[in-house]
């Protein structure tokens, strides 16, 4: 009689199934764009409490962008040329690429000075301004000094318009002019012992994390590369940039897939054919198990927009936890025989089902509470996965399986089952239990922490290296420590920036430091511009006008009444008359002001330190040739508006405060489970059902001690899955004996059956290429082994009669 | 100031080894005797700009693979210490201070006689192109950047001397013309405490 709705709503499930079947090979395949992430960035959470920090740690990250860096590297210099010229032909003809730059464009060198003349009284060096308002400054012995210096070789300003160098002092401080690269032969070149070092860049038609882009430029790259071997065989190639790390951590990310997807799948489909000793339950189980990870699949693409390369992985190994409901169901049908009603088989299991849904749920719920893109999408990949998993066994199964089973489990694994039930049940095993727990407790003593980004971001250590030796030879690359210093306007921030870098010239001049790069260096706050010209106004006039006056009015008085001090300065020094009233003549210009400053073509690659939007107004500050964080931090204290951001720093700081949340969560998660099932089996009985994952979770922490793996968020994460996992365990089981008790031990063997399954796909995770996984992997192979042993003390020792 | 010679042959020695074999082979060996050299010097200064030239004496200490002492004695006094590292200048009290708005084009020059001197010739090789004239007895050695780019600031270089380094002329392309004339060329027998403490020489 009810046959009827029950094949309406298989019908509907299945029409349902396939229509997400169609959706997600939609979502993933149908949009040209593919939904997986692998800017691993975006995994990461916002650790900062500023908006515009994180903004700043994002630009910083994208400055090197959609670029492949690459240094071409020979003993030879003509060698290392030649290659790279090469290189960069090869690359340019690719369509992948939108420009490579092997050779430079010609350009003038007089475009690095001309722009500047009009504000070169207001740009002065520390050191430059210093020197003129020191007591005592003699304007000709300066002259003097400047036209008798050794060689004078010298390239930039010129004299005429410069006498004094002030300008091309200044010049000199600017970032194009401190580059360890120096532009040779039309290209840009290091010198370093070991040989010459060239560098290309390419800069992609496409984004770094585009998959088409990606698998193009990698395989154009690849293709030059061997050209240049083959031609070179002595010429090295180092390469950086955000593709790379993406392909790699796409290439270890579809490694991790493959492995944990295909091994898993064999794996479970062996033991379920030997179990079942039959294809159909296999099918059922592989029918109900895709179904559910195509649920969660849509249903992560549809909330998330795209798929962290993590989350992929981990639904690899969630096949081994989504089979476990219709596990349960083919168990019962098989434990049933001949008796098989396939609606009844639903009311039998439905309890258990739901209630083991209900606490994996809860368990993946505490992890969507996280806020920590990653680990929200993993939990609500999880979560979609097992409850379309789990009412595809309600509703679609039952027509699946409506016929009686043709074989009865396995008698060598009822065996089994039924064998180490006796042992680890009754009495004796609460007592093991208590000794064990016992053997536990050194292990916990022995646990240390672990909150390194690096158990997310983990690249290839060749990777790792080539970025640091182009770092190390062109002076370039992402660091991911900096200064960030804001203020209500770019006044206040170039003059906080400035108070910064004051304080970094001194700590320069001790060694601490070898440089900085920031917005100030090259464009001086309105108030220093100020303090420049006034300096030099005493040069040209010989009193000092109001120092601190931020009126631009000033010059006009100095420029009109002081005419005659610097020409005289000039003549004495030897200069012609005609040169000195030229040079005169061009006093005060005027000042540089940020619309100059963005407008100066040369200054265009820095743009990305300066931030003004919706977060307000900021800029970066990049140190360079000091690691040390504490130490960079202490140029910070007491200048308002500064801080140091340290990205890396603050994801393991929220990794361990995490850490230290999990445990509550842990702890409140467990009496979560403990209250529904006091609900279910009552006060008395519920520590029973619950001892086993508790014990499990306890003795895995233990065994992570003694295996010297130092705890982190992503093994109390696991620990969470254990205990869903693990309740469920205890309550298939406590719910399964009463209906398998003339087959002794057939309940513990869908237990076992369910735990083998769960231990092939989360245990592989133990192999990924990611540490987060691979601890998450080795806490679930530990907590779900040893909560599926522990699993018999739910349920009275079976030689005695069942409630 | 043989060294610079010495340097520049070596350079030769590798970019115009078919033009003068003989000739540079033969300034290399002549000038390659000496690590450490003292001389006195003249530089003048012609630039268009420039009512008369402007002319400074002085003295210098060249010390291979450690750098150079060019301490100006009028029209005032300044000694200057140029390494690899920069330059600093030297007070009369013997205390070293870092210039940091030094000229590049000083150090640049100097750092590439150094590194010609200590046999990286590389350097100015890849800078500039060199050709030599003349006998071992009277040579001039004569350096044009290979870079338009810089020949468009710096005309060139030129070297000339006999058993030693005689002058350095350096003609920028604007007119501005540094003439460096050596004499009483000699090696250095030891250097003074303070001389070898600011050469880092040990």
């Amino acid at each position: 009689m009810r046959q009827a709705p029950t094949a309406v709503r298989a019908g509907l499930f299945a029409f349902a199934a396939l229509a997400a079947c169609v959706l997600c090979a939609w979502l993933l395949f149908g949009r040209g764009v593919s939904p997986l992430q692998t800017d691993l960035l975006t995994m990461l959470p916002a650790t900062e409490r500023h908006p515009l920090a994180e903004d700043a740690v994002e630009r910083l990250a994208k400055s090197s962008g959609d670029r492949m860096v690459l240094l071409v590297g020979s003993a030879d210099d003509g060698t290392a040329k030649d290659a790279a010229r090469e290189l960069g032909a090869a690359l340019g003809g690719d369509p992948v690429f939108s420009s490579v730059i092997a050779e430079l464009p010609p350009f003038d060198l007089e475009q690095l000075v001309t722009p500047f003349l009009p504000f070169r009284f207001h740009l002065l060096t520390a050191e430059d301004r210093a020197a003129i308002v020191a007591p005592g400054f003699d304007p000709v012995a300066a002259l003097r000094r400047r036209l008798n210096e050794p060689f004078g070789a010298n390239v930039g300003a010129k004299l005429t318009d410069d006498p004094f160098g002030w300008l091309q002092h200044w010049l000199d401080r600017q970032p194009w002019n401190r580059a360890t690269l120096v532009p040779e032969d039309d290209l840009l070149v290091a010198h370093r012992g070991d040989g010459s070092h060239v560098l290309v860049i390419a800069t992609l038609n496409g984004s770094s994390y585009d998959d088409t882009v990606q698998r193009q430029a990698l395989a154009a790259l690849a293709k030059a590369e061997k050209a240049m071997a083959a031609k070179h065989p002595d010429a090295r190639l180092l390469r950086t940039g955000a593709i790379f790390y993406a392909a790699a951590a796409r290439a270890g990310a579809e490694r991790d897939t493959h492995v944990v997807g295909i091994a898993s799948s064999l794996g479970i489909a062996a033991l379920l054919l030997f179990v079942f000793r039959s294809v159909r339950p296999l099918l059922i189980a592989f029918v109900s198990t895709a179904i559910g990870v195509v649920g969660a699949i849509v249903a992560t693409v549809l909330v998330f927009g795209q798929l962290h390369l993590p989350t992929l992985v981990f639904g690899a190994a969630l096949l081994g936890e989504a089979v476990d409901y219709s596990i349960q169901y083919l168990c019962a049908r098989a434990n049933a025989g001949q008796a098989w009603n396939a609606a009844r088989g639903v009311r039998q299991v439905r309890p258990a089902l739901l209630l083991a849904l209900a606490t994996s749920l809860l368990g993946y719920a505490l992890l969507a509470l996280v806020p920590f893109p990653a680990l929200r999408q993993m939990a609500c990949f999880a979560i979609a996965g097992m409850t379309v998993a789990c009412a595809s066994v309600f509703w679609l199964l039952p027509v699946l399986a409506a016929k009686p089973a043709r074989a009865p489990l396995a008698p060598s694994l009822v065996r089994l089952a039924l064998g180490w039930q006796r042992i680890a049940s009754g009495r004796h095993a609460l007592a093991a239990i208590v000794v064990l727990a016992l053997l536990a407790l050194p292990g916990w003593l022995r646990l240390g922490h672990d909150d390194d980004i690096h158990l997310l971001i983990s690249p290839p250590k060749s990777l790792e290296a080539q970025t640091a030796a182009i770092r190390d030879i062109a002076g370039f690359g992402g660091g991911s420590q900096f200064w960030l210093v804001e203020g209500k306007d770019a006044e206040q921030v170039l003059q906080r920036e400035e108070a910064l870098t004051d304080r970094l010239r001194r700590w320069r001049d001790d060694g601490k430091l070898s440089g900085w790069t920031g917005v100030s260096t090259m464009l001086p706050s309105m108030k220093r511009q100020q303090a420049n010209l006034a300096a030099v106004s005493d040069v040209f006039c010989g009193t000092a006008p109001a120092r601190e006056s931020d009126d631009a009015g000033t010059p006009a008085v100095i420029a009109g009444k002081c005419r005659g001090k610097v020409r005289s300065a000039m003549l004495t020094a030897g200069f012609k008359a005609e040169a000195a009233d030229a040079y005169e003549a061009t006093f005060p210009g005027r000042a540089l002001t940020l619309d100059d400053w963005l407008k100066t073509p040369v200054y265009t690659p820095f743009h990305y330190l300066w931030m003004s939007g919706e977060h307000g107004t900021g800029s970066i500050v990049l140190p360079q040739g000091q690691d040390d964080v504490n130490l960079l931090r202490t140029a910070t204290e007491g200048l308002p508006g500064v801080s140091l951001i340290d990205k890396p720093a603050g994801i393991s700081l929220l990794f361990g405060r995490y850490r230290g949340y999990a445990d509550i969560w842990l702890g409140a998660a467990l009496a979560l489970v403990g209250l529904a099932f006091a609900w279910r089996y009552g006060p008395r009985a519920a520590w029973r059902v619950l001892l086993p994952p508790a014990a499990g979770i306890v003795f895995s922490v233990a065994a992570l001690g003694y295996l010297d793996q130092p705890l982190t968020l992503f093994h109390i994460m696991a620990l969470m899955l254990v205990l869903g996992v693990g309740a469920n365990y205890a309550v298939f089981l406590r719910e399964g004996e009463p209906h398998a008790a003339h087959v002794p031990g057939a309940a513990y063997a869908g237990v076992l059956l369910s735990a083998v399954t769960a231990l092939l796909s989360f245990g592989l995770l133990a192999l990924s290429t990611m540490p987060a996984l691979r601890h998450f992997g080795l806490t679930l192979l530990l907590g779900i082994g040893f909560t599926a042993l522990l699993a018999p003390v739910s349920v009275p020792a079976p030689k005695k009669s069942n409630a | 100031m043989r060294r610079l010679i010495a340097l520049a042959a070596l350079l030769c020695a590798f970019a115009s080894h078919a033009q003068a074999p003989a000739l540079v082979d033969g300034i290399l060996t002549q000038l390659a005797r000496h690590a450490q050299v003292r001389a006195a010097f003249t530089q003048s200064r012609e630039n268009p700009a420039l009512a008369q030239p402007q002319v400074s004496h002085g003295d210098l200490l060249f010390v291979v693979g450690r750098g150079m002492l060019w301490h100006t004695r009028n029209p005032f006094d300044d000694n200057l210490v140029l390494t690899t590292d920069g330059t600093s200048r030297l007070d009369a009290q013997g205390k070293l201070e870092r210039v940091r708005d030094g000229n590049r084009g000083v150090s640049q020059v100097s750092a590439m006689l150094q590194s010609l001197l200590a046999g990286q010739s590389t350097e100015a090789m890849r800078q500039f192109s060199v050709t030599a004239e003349g006998s071992p007895e009277r040579w001039t050695l004569r350096f044009v950047p290979r870079q338009a780019r810089m020949a468009r600031v710096l005309a060139g270089i030129t070297l000339k001397g006999d058993a030693f380094l005689q002058s350095i002329e350096v003609d920028l392309a604007n007119g501005e013309r540094t003439h460096i004339t050596f004499s009483d060329t000699r090696d250095a027998g030891p250097l003074t405490l303070l001389e070898a403490k600011v050469l880092g020489v040990p």
